[in-house]
């Protein structure tokens, strides 16, 4: 996969689901995982995650509050909430649903034209 | 839900917007020293690894701005922060906000204030439930009907009948009971005042008389205690029961509610109050003026005795005088109610009065009731309409002089907007900007406006009411009246800063960034701020020429010889009840009290009459001479005033034939009378009209012997010629003068004498109070209220105007010049005298002044012929006062150029060549 700019309903989906699994988690962190997790192939600028992280926590999806870091500094941490965790999982039914359907255009069209 | 709570957040971060930049600057930070002690961990020198943990993070300042756009309403923001910059601009050039602030304030403080008036007086409606829902009852006859006499208001239609309001009260009741279509028709009367004494202190109160469903029909429910009910208003006398305004009850009860049950002496009868009116209750009659007790119609002949052998007027089937008013039924028309409410008022009139056979009766006419009657309106209308029109104008130039203000300053930060137009600023932002700064300047404005009108809100009620009544209406600035400000505040911002700020977009970038502003001598023509200030010439001329006016018709009138003299005379009326003083009872204590004020020591002369000079009222009766004969209908009449012996002597009417009335002119000899040279000329032409006899009196007449001539005098209104009039002397009437005025002359200060005087009456009757104390100068002057609120307001106005027409010349003239300093220096420099250059400023200030005046003029002879009705002893089109006006506007322009002229004569054309 070509490495491309990702819109923001899918970045937000992803903070989402990191803060899902690693549990509450400072804005770097985050950056660090997506990274990760999409292997390098995303070109990210990760100052754009903050906006992001705002916006989310405005819907009231995230919550966040100060905390100690690694190295003993402050940090500003964010966790899911309930509401979050619910909009989570709408959404990966969306996308889920999504791709089911993208799925069967994909494969129809290699079945005619074989 | 989601846009809503983001919405509702952004809101809350107007207010916390710091707190959000700091935020993001530590979370900024802290990323960056984690990324870089990562990159240093992964080998990276710490310079490197510094600059590559910024460039991952992405350009700071364009994610700060998105940060930023997701904490506030970015519509909000750029309004806050064009408003701080307008604040600023304008705090930067005090006298250009002073002068355009100053300006409007006058303008929409003059235009409130005086809406305010018109509002209250034409609008207010009774304070009742659905007043549209009621309909006053009219009845129109064509001249010499047959209703002859009544009480109340009437007035000439122009086909020559009559209309007026008042009913007889057994037509009243007759037509009550066959009414079907109104759901109530209720009666009413203001009767003027009465002597109410509580707990022994007598006050003069004025009273309503209603009949029993007059609180059902208006839906009044009264805040204690209850209404008057039918029960009261049943058989003479059933009913001795009152109810109280609400004003009264705060007087003269402390707002106790003991006053309920209480007994109050209302003409020395006694009555109980059985409820408090709510406040704001203004009684059937208008929505102006307060009545303080009601009582009902069937305490009349107890209370109020009507002063002749027929004590009652409910059973008078000639007078006619009642009020009536009903409320629609809904579903029924008003044109359905009149129809058969006339069916009705025909068989009541033919079953009560003498109906020949082609005699007209009277038709019905129903009218809208929602401000009643509304007397104060007649005389009101027309003015206020005119004020208001004045006021206008006043305002139109405000504004004017506000949009060449800006004109100006537009052209003046050209360089400025060329600049934001090159950095990037859309035309659209420039000119939400330039609209801000209008829209605050106009607000200001208004809001100055509103506080000039609050502090000056009571002029104008006391303007048009009597020094010694109460105001004519409560100046309460209410709802409409701030949203008519601001409104008008609006408007002027948007539609006179709207052409200026269009200006200001529409500027050449390139040529106005340049060092000099003009390449070659444009001469700007600047058009639309001449055309401004033209029009501003043409408003003043307006203004002025209409206070001329206003003022030269105060001064006719102040000049016209009234007949009799006015100056030092204290006026002070009492009032005798018919219920303590039946019939001629009242005459020995008039004469006692004759007396005994020429008594009192400082008292140079004093005489009586029943109805005081110049004072609107006046008392009329028909008049057959000796040898003719009466007939049915139109007779001949005159005006009648009934006067104490030294009548003539204290008011200095000359006696010009004749004597003048003496003790032997006792109550039982033959009655005499003295007239005017009018009278005399008109019914006794040729002729002496000494010992000649005439007839009188409508229901009882009577001879009178002419037994003296006298000169003639204005009777009651300053504006009215004289006409016929006879005096009578009051010791000679039958029924008793109950109503009187005095007049003490005096040298010293007539305020002076009042206790002397007041402990005279006590000494007579202490249960007498002394009322509307004031002098004849000051009756006079309240006569001419009306001309002499117009002559101070339209002066006001025009000087206004003047000033404001002032400084709009005096900017235009100034920015021209200003802007022509190259054309000028060339001019100099190619050998001009500087006093050529003067004398071409000026002339091009006085076409420009001429163009204004001469529309000004043209408008103004078109417009005055409107106010005719309202001028005295002038034109409209005065030739004196339309040229002092224009003199006075030349001069006033001249003036204001002379300065700009000059500094143009002064221009050093080297400077001038120089410097743009």
């Amino acid at each position: 996969m070509a490495t491309g700019d990702i819109q923001q309903g899918t970045l937000a989906l992803m903070v989402l689901k990191t803060l899902d699994v690693l549990g509450p988690q400072h804005g770097y962190g985050i950056a660090r995982r997506i990274e990760q997790i999409s292997g390098d192939q995303l070109s990210l600028n990760q100052g754009t995650l903050y906006p992001l992280l705002l916006k989310l926590e405005h819907e009231g999806a995230i919550a966040s509050e100060w905390g100690p870091s690694e190295n003993n500094r402050r940090a500003r941490f964010y966790r899911l909430t309930r509401a979050g965790q619910k909009q989570l999982r709408s959404e990966l039914e969306n996308w889920n649903h999504t791709a089911d359907i993208i799925a069967r255009f994909i494969t129809m069209n290699a079945e005619t034209n074989s | 839900m989601k846009i809503l709570r983001r919405f509702l957040v952004r809101m809350r971060n107007l207010v916390v917007r710091q707190s959000h930049a700091d935020r993001f600057r530590e979370e900024m930070q802290e990323h960056l020293i984690q990324q870089t002690e990562e990159n240093m961990r992964s080998g990276m020198p710490p310079d490197e690894a510094r600059r590559h943990a910024a460039l991952k993070f992405g350009v700071a300042e364009t994610i700060r701005e998105q940060y930023h756009a997701e904490t506030s309403l970015p519509l909000i923001e750029s309004t806050l922060q064009d408003l701080r910059y307008a604040v600023r601009i304008l705090r930067k050039s005090p006298g250009f906000t002073a002068i355009a602030v100053g300006s409007l304030a006058l303008g929409i403080g003059a235009n409130t204030a005086i809406f305010t008036a018109a509002q209250h007086m034409l609008l207010d409606r009774l304070n009742v439930p659905h007043p549209d829902q009621l309909r006053m009852f009219y009845w129109t006859q064509p001249k010499e009907g047959i209703v002859s006499s009544m009480w109340g208001s009437w007035d000439d239609m122009p086909d020559g009948g009559e209309i007026s309001t008042s009913f007889s009260y057994p037509v009243y009741q007759q037509m009550r009971q066959a009414n079907r279509s109104m759901a109530e028709v209720f009666a009413f009367k203001p009767y003027g005042r009465m002597t109410v004494t509580i707990s022994g202190n007598a006050e003069a109160a004025e009273t309503e008389m209603v009949s029993g469903n007059y609180y059902a029909g208006l839906g009044v429910r009264p805040q204690l205690g209850r209404g008057i009910q039918e029960s009261d208003d049943g058989e003479v006398g059933s009913g001795p029961v009152v109810t109280i305004s609400d004003r009264m009850w705060t007087n003269r009860f402390g707002r106790s509610p003991d006053a309920i049950g209480k007994t109050v002496l209302v003409n020395a009868q006694p009555m109980t109050v059985v409820g408090i009116n709510p406040p704001g209750f203004t009684g059937a009659n208008s929505a102006q003026g307060t009545p303080d007790v009601f009582l009902p119609f069937s305490m009349q002949p107890i209370v109020a005795p009507d002063g002749s052998d027929t004590p009652s007027l409910l059973t008078n089937k000639s007078l006619w005088w009642v009020l009536m008013m009903g409320r629609i039924k809904p579903g029924v028309s008003s044109e359905t109610s009149q129809a058969s409410l006339n069916v009705a008022l025909n068989a009541a009139v033919r079953a009560t009065m003498d109906v020949k056979k082609d005699n007209q009766l009277p038709r019905l006419v129903l009218r809208d009731g929602s401000r009643g009657q509304n007397p104060s309106i007649e005389g009101f209308a027309k003015p206020l309409v005119v004020l208001m029109a004045l006021a206008g104008l006043v305002l139109l130039l405000a504004c004017a002089n506000l949009a060449n203000l800006l004109l100006a300053r537009a052209g003046v930060r050209q360089r400025e907007m060329s600049v934001r137009l090159a950095m990037g600023a859309g035309q659209g932002r420039i000119l939400r900007q330039m609209m801000t700064e209008s829209l605050l300047l106009s607000f200001l404005g208004g809001a100055s406006g509103l506080l000039l009108a609050w502090l000056v809100r009571n002029t104008i009620p006391r303007l048009l009411s009597n020094a010694w009544d109460p105001p004519a209406f409560s100046a309460r600035l209410s709802w409409p009246i701030f949203a008519f400000a601001a409104a008008v505040s609006v408007l002027t911002g948007i539609v006179f800063g709207l052409a200026p700020a269009w200006k200001s977009t529409r500027v050449e970038v390139s040529s106005s960034l340049k060092e000099s502003g003009q390449t070659v001598t444009r001469r700007r023509r600047g058009l639309g701020g001449k055309a401004i200030v033209a029009v501003q010439v043409a408003l003043s001329m307006l203004l002025v020429i209409g206070a001329g006016l206003f003022v030269r018709t105060l001064m006719q009138l102040g000049r016209t010889p009234l007949g009799f003299r006015s100056h030092n005379l204290l006026l002070f009326s009492v009032d005798l009840p018919e219920t303590r003083y039946p019939l001629a009872a009242s005459t020995p204590i008039l004469q006692r009290l004759d007396e005994k004020f020429a008594s009192v020591p400082g008292v140079q002369a004093e005489a009586l009459t029943e109805l005081p000079l110049i004072s609107g009222s006046a008392r009329n009766s028909t008049l057959i001479p000796e040898g003719q004969q009466k007939k049915a209908e139109g007779n001949p009449s005159a005006l009648t005033n009934r006067v104490g012996a030294h009548f003539f002597e204290t008011f200095g009417i000359p006696i010009i034939a004749g004597r003048v009335f003496t003790m032997q002119d006792a109550p039982n000899s033959p009655k005499v009378a003295i007239v005017n040279q009018s009278l005399a000329q008109k019914y006794f032409p040729n002729a002496n009209p000494i010992g000649k006899t005439f007839q009188t009196g409508g229901r009882h007449p009577f001879t009178v012997e002419i037994v003296g001539v006298c000169g003639d005098a204005r009777y009651y209104r300053v504006r009215k010629e004289v006409q016929p009039t006879f005096y009578t002397p009051y010791w000679q009437v039958d029924e008793g003068v109950h109503d009187a005025t005095f007049a003490i002359s005096t040298q010293l200060d007539g305020h002076a004498l009042l206790p002397s005087l007041r402990d005279a009456i006590r000494q007579i009757d202490t249960n007498l109070p002394m009322l509307d104390v004031r002098t004849q100068d000051e009756q006079i002057a309240a006569n001419l209220r009306q001309e002499r609120i117009f002559a101070v307001l339209s002066s006001g106005f025009g000087v206004l105007a003047l000033a404001l027409a002032c400084v709009g010349i005096y900017g235009i003239m100034a920015y021209s010049v200003a802007n022509r300093r190259n054309e000028i220096g060339i001019r100099l420099a190619l050998g001009a005298q500087p006093r050529q250059v003067r004398t071409m400023i000026l002339r091009e200030s006085t076409w420009l002044s001429v163009a204004g005046i001469v529309a000004g003029v043209g408008t103004a002879l078109f417009l005055t012929r409107l106010v005719k009705s309202m001028l005295y002893g002038i034109q409209p089109n005065d030739p004196l006062t339309i040229s002092c006006g224009v003199l006075l506007l030349l001069a006033v322009a001249l003036a204001a150029s002379w300065i700009p002229a000059r500094r143009a004569a002064r221009v050093q054309p080297m400077e001038a060549l120089r410097h743009e």
